[in-house]
């Protein structure tokens, strides 16, 4: 968008140069109807074209190589199923794909939101003793350590058959992120900005709502977009291995174990789409939060 | 503060010495400081790197301990001072906060501490008319990133103003800036302490800007930090950039500069 805007300025045969158009007109041809003369000159119009469609470029790629690979090829659908079969499939039953949607997700966000207050919660205190900090940094590095995917079947055992084993998996994945940009945000603050309100006597309280936590907001935002795809991976790690009867990783692994090809295949798209919504729902927050933040300004 | 300014006296240091301890050696930041300033009056502090200049502003605004002596800042000290908002401090960067519009960004220090709103700070639409009178009229709902360095110093400049402390601390407000928006600057600042008749203290590195400013420009020796000469400016005022080239100006520039020479020798 922007190096539309920018290449279109600099550009000679822009319309808006008045006496570029005055040439045009005075180059056409007697007796030719105004209205056939282009609005803008072609060069640029395929330009404009192109950008818009340049989205969409990869993924058409992508998906019809790979519809031409099967087609071609001929790979049984159980090896690799065609897009468009999986597509159709997803299409058919979306009952079934709407429900364990639905509880793949109620564990994805309460996982992402318990992750986030727990990692806001702990980087506050960091933030304001060097104890705290200096004694919690360990945990956290034994955490990042640790393949924490290895704790589902721990929290079966703690809490059982329900939705809160899956819930603390996607919560622990998202900590990590969360917490060590979080401790950033509040910690590496402007020492100017941190003067001049200590020279009015502001109060830890009011540093910390005014300037620390408004500051941590883009590396809240940065950690967010990591952690919106690690609460996925987490529900769906935790329905596999922390027992359940439902969500889209028990569909995907029942398809598995079933050889049911087109389920597993759906499962996977609607996972994938799930996490595309959710990056697309958070960047248009963040466009809105972040507005004074360097980050937005795409039109520069 | 009223009974301060019947004193004469806003701001007074009777032996202020100050100590950095280091790991392994201990500096001796400022060595028994004596200093008058009257209310309304404009200071200079000029000296060379490490000699004292921004840790004594930083002891008369209460933001470091010292270790003897006694500081009076607006008839009390400087905690006291700071707590009821009796000073306002303008820091080397503008330490504008990005999130905030220019509008909201000059009301900060008003809406700090707010239980002891200064009485004297500016309402909304005084605020609003110095932004205009520094040119940013147009930019009041900007935010800090869409203005230049020199818009983004005069914000900070204004916010030190909006909240009417009748003792202004200045540490190198304009040192980030180029030398023409720099010497702009200058004038806009006494423009608009003419208006407000406060009293002033301007951390410098700059021999210009020292004079053109100050009431008396006071340099500053390191090791131990001290006061080693106080320059009387008798330029009239209003002061306008015609000031100069007044030869009067050109002898008060010598003065100090031979001053800092002897200091840096």
């Amino acid at each position: 968008m922007s190096d539309l805007e920018i290449t279109g300025a600099g550009d000679p045969g822009s319309d808006s140069d008045p006496l570029r158009s005055l040439a045009d007109d005075n180059r056409r041809p007697a007796g030719l109807p105004a209205e056939e003369q282009a609005p803008a000159p072609p060069r640029q119009l395929v330009r404009r074209l192109a950008i818009l469609v340049a989205p969409a470029v990869g993924l058409v790629l992508i998906f019809g190589l790979w519809e031409l690979y099967v087609q071609a090829t001929g790979v049984r659908p159980i090896t690799l199923p065609p897009p468009s079969r999986i597509l159709r499939h997803v299409v058919e039953e979306p009952g079934f794909y709407w429900e364990h949607s639905w509880i793949t997700m109620q564990e994805a966000a309460l996982g992402f939101w318990l992750g986030f207050a727990a990692a806001l919660t702990v980087a506050t205190f960091m933030a304001h003793s060097r104890f705290v900090e200096r004694s919690t940094i360990p945990v956290i590095v034994l955490l990042q350590s640790t393949p924490v995917a290895v704790l589902a079947p721990v929290f079966l055992i703690w809490f059982g058959f329900n939705i809160w084993p899956k819930v603390l998996v996607a919560a622990v994945f998202c900590f990590i992120p969360f917490v060590m940009n979080a401790f950033t945000g509040l910690r590496a603050i402007d020492e100017g900005a941190y003067e001049l309100m200590r020279s009015v006597s502001s109060s830890r309280w009011e540093i910390f709502w005014k300037l620390r936590l408004p500051h941590s907001m883009p590396y809240l935002f940065s950690s967010a977009r990591i952690c919106l795809g690690l609460a996925l991976v987490g529900a769906v790690i935790g329905e596999m291995f922390a027992g359940s009867t439902g969500g889209l990783g028990n569909t995907a692994r029942v398809g598995q174990t079933r050889l049911l090809v087109d389920q597993l295949w759906g499962s996977i798209f609607v996972l994938a789409l799930i996490g595309v919504l959710a990056n697309l729902f958070l960047a248009a927050v963040e466009a809105r939060v972040l507005r004074w933040h360097s980050s937005q300004n795409v039109r520069r | 503060m009223r009974s301060v300014r019947e004193a004469g006296a806003a701001v007074t240091l009777r032996g202020v010495s100050k100590w950095f301890i280091g790991r392994n050696d201990q500096t001796h930041a400022l060595s028994s400081v004596d200093l008058d300033v009257a209310a309304g009056e404009f200071v200079s502090v000029i000296g060379p790197s490490g000699c004292g200049k921004s840790t004594l502003l930083r002891v008369v605004g209460g933001l470091v301990p010292y270790e003897s002596g006694t500081v009076n800042v607006a008839g009390t000290t400087p905690a006291q001072a700071r707590r009821t908002k009796q000073l306002s401090f303008t820091p080397q960067t503008p330490a504008l906060l990005p999130w905030r519009t220019v509008r909201r960004n000059v009301r900060l220090l008003r809406e700090l501490n707010s239980r002891r709103a200064a009485g004297e700070s500016l309402s909304e639409s005084e605020a609003v008319a110095l932004l205009e009178t520094v040119g940013l009229g147009d930019f009041l709902d900007s935010f800090p990133n869409e203005l230049s360095g020199g818009m983004q110093q005069r914000v900070s400049l204004v916010r030190g103003f909006v909240l009417g402390a009748p003792v202004m601390l200045m540490d190198e407000p304009f040192s980030a800036l180029d030398e023409i928006t720099r010497n702009e600057m200058r004038y806009l600042l006494l423009d608009l302490w003419a208006r407000t008749s406060k009293t002033v203290i301007f951390v410098t590195h700059s021999i210009p800007e020292a004079v053109i400013l100050a009431d008396r420009v006071l340099v500053m020796a390191r090791r131990p930090g001290r006061v080693v000469w106080t320059e009387s400016i008798e330029l009239p005022r209003p002061r306008e950039i015609s000031i100069q080239d007044d030869p009067q100006y050109l002898e008060h520039v010598r003065r100090v500069r031979n001053a800092l020479h002897e200091v840096s020798a």
